[in-house]
């Protein structure tokens, strides 16, 4: 058995070598940190004095805390507006942009601006637009409609920051429906033209399934990168008003700050896990209809 | 030559693994205890002075240290270096500037790595966090309880030195103090002839006659008094009305006290009367409010001078300061910023050496001119410079007013769940202000939450 790994070694081995870089990048930077991280999630350590284990206490910490129990619920309602608005944006948008219409670069770039800006600077921006003398306010003072504490209000502050985050994101969306639209071979939409589809019939029978596994791959990154909020957070309300946009993340970072490494690691676990779960569900879910 | 090859790109990926496993962050501890700087016997208790000795004698071995400042452009650090280095040439300053918020992460990230400086600028409100996790030096045996040859205890009031003690260690020295007292529109004051207020009341009837409608009839929402949600002001209008925010042994919360609804109230008064303006620590500094006239009259500390100088300089002469109103005593939460050694730094004697450079009289009075903000040693709050008029306020001397308030300002306690107790105050706050709980479930709440972080 040695000696057929060894040979395939030898056939492979330039291979292996080339790859080789990367490996080594990929276990010193993921797979090692991860590794420590898990064990000190197990311990508690403020990153000076030696690590105490603790077993599980730490997870049992976290998950009865009511701080991250309200992140948590903050980053489901984050995630569900985002991914639930995102998408269809991204997808009405990029159905648009198949015709062949004029300036139809143009208006790709533009989707996908928002989405190669800076994440920080996006929230800057939005934040102008929400305060109390912003433009948002500024145009309802226009139709004679009264201004709102966008941010300061614990009512509407997570929408207001998942709708930059919607705004900043769906370009992304737009430009993968796109190119998964004009994968789907036209003469199916001529099939279908001849058996007397309609406009609905032919988006329900030939584009939804010619561009399911571009929607699978749109919700798992989607959903990943929406559990994982944190910068429009920081820059626009710092968790607040009263914890109403701290996320998970935001409260691993939280714990960070507080020198709790041990909690912020357990943190990160959690949330690993449970990604992991949910892709797993979704990429299964995704697959069974196949 | 192609085993050759393959040999020499498998050492050369074991080099790239074991370099990278290396570690890089270790660093040995030295030894605590002075080999430079003045000799004398260390005290076991933080702040006292043992008798004076000889002159100093340094060990001269040349010696980089780091020393990481949050000031920023307007930095009183980094001019006084040449000096330093003139005296001390064996030191070379490797500075790095960083702003408040980056040096919080930085400085948190470094410890975990052991990637510290020699000496920092800290916030007083993250000494707790640092103190409790053991990540400050205790300067009480490096400075023998003496700071440029003198007692530390002559040198700052007691409340700098309960600021600078966690414990019985004394885990940083206060560079530049933070206490809050009136900035208001003086010449709105005079216009209408508002009396500036001592008291309470006064306080709400000054703002209701400040505030204006830019629009006839409409809501008031120019020349507004800023309201913050925050530890800070709560525990302004707290102490003023004698409350507390613990107990004197730091095991339970009493600032939901009579004190503590009083205090709240008095915001949510102006709020609801329209004269208040709502203004989240999200939101940043005041100076957009304050240029554009939403905000005339505001409660904090000198290093606002500094920022109406440079943000508002058109409103030059039309501001002043006053004692903060208070309705039962003077009082106010004391911080600002404190020279930290940490645990970890290679080169403490070094950098107690410029620690000790920085708060010379002359070097402390730097505070001022460079950064706006309020020296914190008592010698340099005599000085001219600091006792001068200030023509942005009216040519009146606005520092005398910070320094009567600094006599009646106490630091938050110093217990390691601090951190957490301020977010569970700042939550109470907003939500009493906000009108989502009544004040006194809204404090009575974070009460419970807070005892519960202090039986951890």
């Amino acid at each position: 058995m040695i000696a057929s790994i060894a040979r395939r070694f030898r056939g492979a081995s330039a291979g292996y070598l080339l790859i080789a870089p990367v490996l080594v990048a990929t276990v010193v930077f993921l797979v090692i940190p991860m590794v420590v991280s898990g064990y000190w999630s197990l311990t508690h350590y403020n990153g000076i004095k030696p690590p105490q284990f603790v077993g599980l206490q730490n997870y049992l910490d976290v998950l009865s805390n009511p701080r991250f129990q309200r992140a948590f619920q903050n980053t489901i309602f984050f995630v569900v507006m985002g991914m639930g608005i995102g998408p269809l944006l991204g997808l009405g948008s990029a159905i648009l942009l198949n015709d062949n219409l004029r300036l139809r670069a143009l208006f790709r770039t533009s989707f996908f601006l928002p989405t190669m800006t800076s994440l920080i600077v996006v929230a800057t921006i939005w934040k102008l637009m929400y305060a109390d003398n912003g433009i948002i306010n500024a145009v309802a003072a226009f139709f004679s409609l009264p201004g709102h504490p966008w941010l300061t209000d614990p009512t509407t502050a997570l929408p207001a920051v998942v709708v930059t985050a919607i705004w900043q994101g769906f370009g992304f969306e737009t430009v993968v429906f796109l190119a998964a639209l004009q994968a789907v071979p036209k003469e199916y939409y001529e099939a279908a033209t001849m058996d007397g589809a309609g406009p609905w019939a032919k988006f329900r029978w030939v584009t939804l399934p010619g561009i399911r596994p571009t929607i699978v791959f749109v919700y798992v990154i989607g959903i990943i990168g929406s559990f994982q909020t944190f910068d429009q957070v920081f820059v626009m309300t710092n968790g607040g008003p009263i914890q109403a946009t701290r996320t998970i993340v935001f409260d691993l970072v939280d714990r960070f700050n507080k020198l709790d490494i041990g909690g912020a690691s357990a943190v990160a676990y959690i949330l690993l896990v449970f990604l992991a779960v949910l892709s797993y569900v979704q990429l299964r879910l995704g697959e069974s209809r196949d | 030559m192609r085993s050759r090859f393959r040999a020499l790109a498998g050492l050369a990926t074991l080099a790239i693994v074991f370099s990278a496993c290396g570690s890089s962050g270790a660093t040995t501890n030295p030894t605590v205890g002075p080999t430079t700087g003045p000799t004398g016997a260390a005290s076991g208790t933080a702040g006292t002075s043992p008798e004076p000795t000889a002159a100093p004698s340094y060990d001269t071995t040349p010696v980089t240290i780091k020393v990481w400042d949050y000031y920023g452009d307007t930095t009183p650090i980094k001019p006084t270096l040449d000096g330093f280095k003139k005296e001390f040439p064996w030191i070379t300053i490797d500075y790095q500037a960083l702003d408040w918020d980056s040096m919080n992460e930085k400085f948190k990230a470094g410890l975990g790595a052991g990637e510290v400086p020699d000496l920092a600028t800290l916030d007083m409100t993250w000494i707790p966090t640092l103190a409790a996790n053991g990540a400050l030096e205790d300067l009480t045996p490096i400075s023998g309880g003496r700071v440029n040859g003198k007692p530390i205890t002559d040198q700052y009031t007691q409340g700098a030195i309960d600021a600078m003690t966690f414990g019985n260690q004394m885990v940083s020295m206060l560079y530049d103090f933070d206490t809050y007292s009136l900035y208001y529109r003086k010449d709105l004051f005079d216009q209408k002839g508002i009396a500036v207020p001592t008291n309470w009341d006064q306080f709400r009837a000054a703002a209701k006659a400040l505030a204006e409608s830019s629009k006839p009839g409409g809501k008031l929402d120019k020349y507004l008094t800023a309201i913050r949600p925050n530890s800070f002001h709560f525990a302004q209008y707290l102490y003023q009305d004698g409350g507390s925010l613990l107990n004197p042994d730091n095991t339970a919360a009493v600032f939901n006290s009579p004190a503590g609804v009083d205090a709240v109230n008095i915001q949510k008064a102006l709020l609801d009367d329209g004269s208040g303006k709502y203004w989240s620590d999200a939101d940043g500094d005041l100076t957009p409010a304050i240029k554009s006239g939403e905000v005339a009259m505001f409660q904090d500390g000198p290093y606002y001078m500094g920022l109406l100088k440079s943000g508002v300089p058109e409103q030059s002469g039309k501001w002043a300061v006053a004692t903060a109103p208070y309705s039962k005593q003077p009082g106010s939460y004391l911080g600002g910023t404190g020279l930290g050694i940490p645990v970890q730094a290679m080169h403490k004697d070094a950098a107690w050496l410029l620690a000790q450079y920085l708060l010379r009289p002359e070097q402390q009075v730097g505070v001022f001119n460079y950064a706006g903000a309020a020296p914190a040693t008592t010698a340099a709050l005599q000085s001219a410079d600091l006792t001068k008029p200030d023509p942005y306020f009216g040519g009146e001397q606005p520092f005398s007013v910070f320094l009567e308030s600094m006599k009646t300002s106490r630091p938050f306690p110093y217990v390691g769940a601090w951190d957490d107790i301020d977010v569970a105050i700042a939550d109470a706050m907003q939500k009493a202000l906000l009108g989502k709980a009544p004040v006194q479930t809204a404090l009575d709440d974070a009460v419970t939450e807070t005892n519960a972080l202090l039986k951890k």
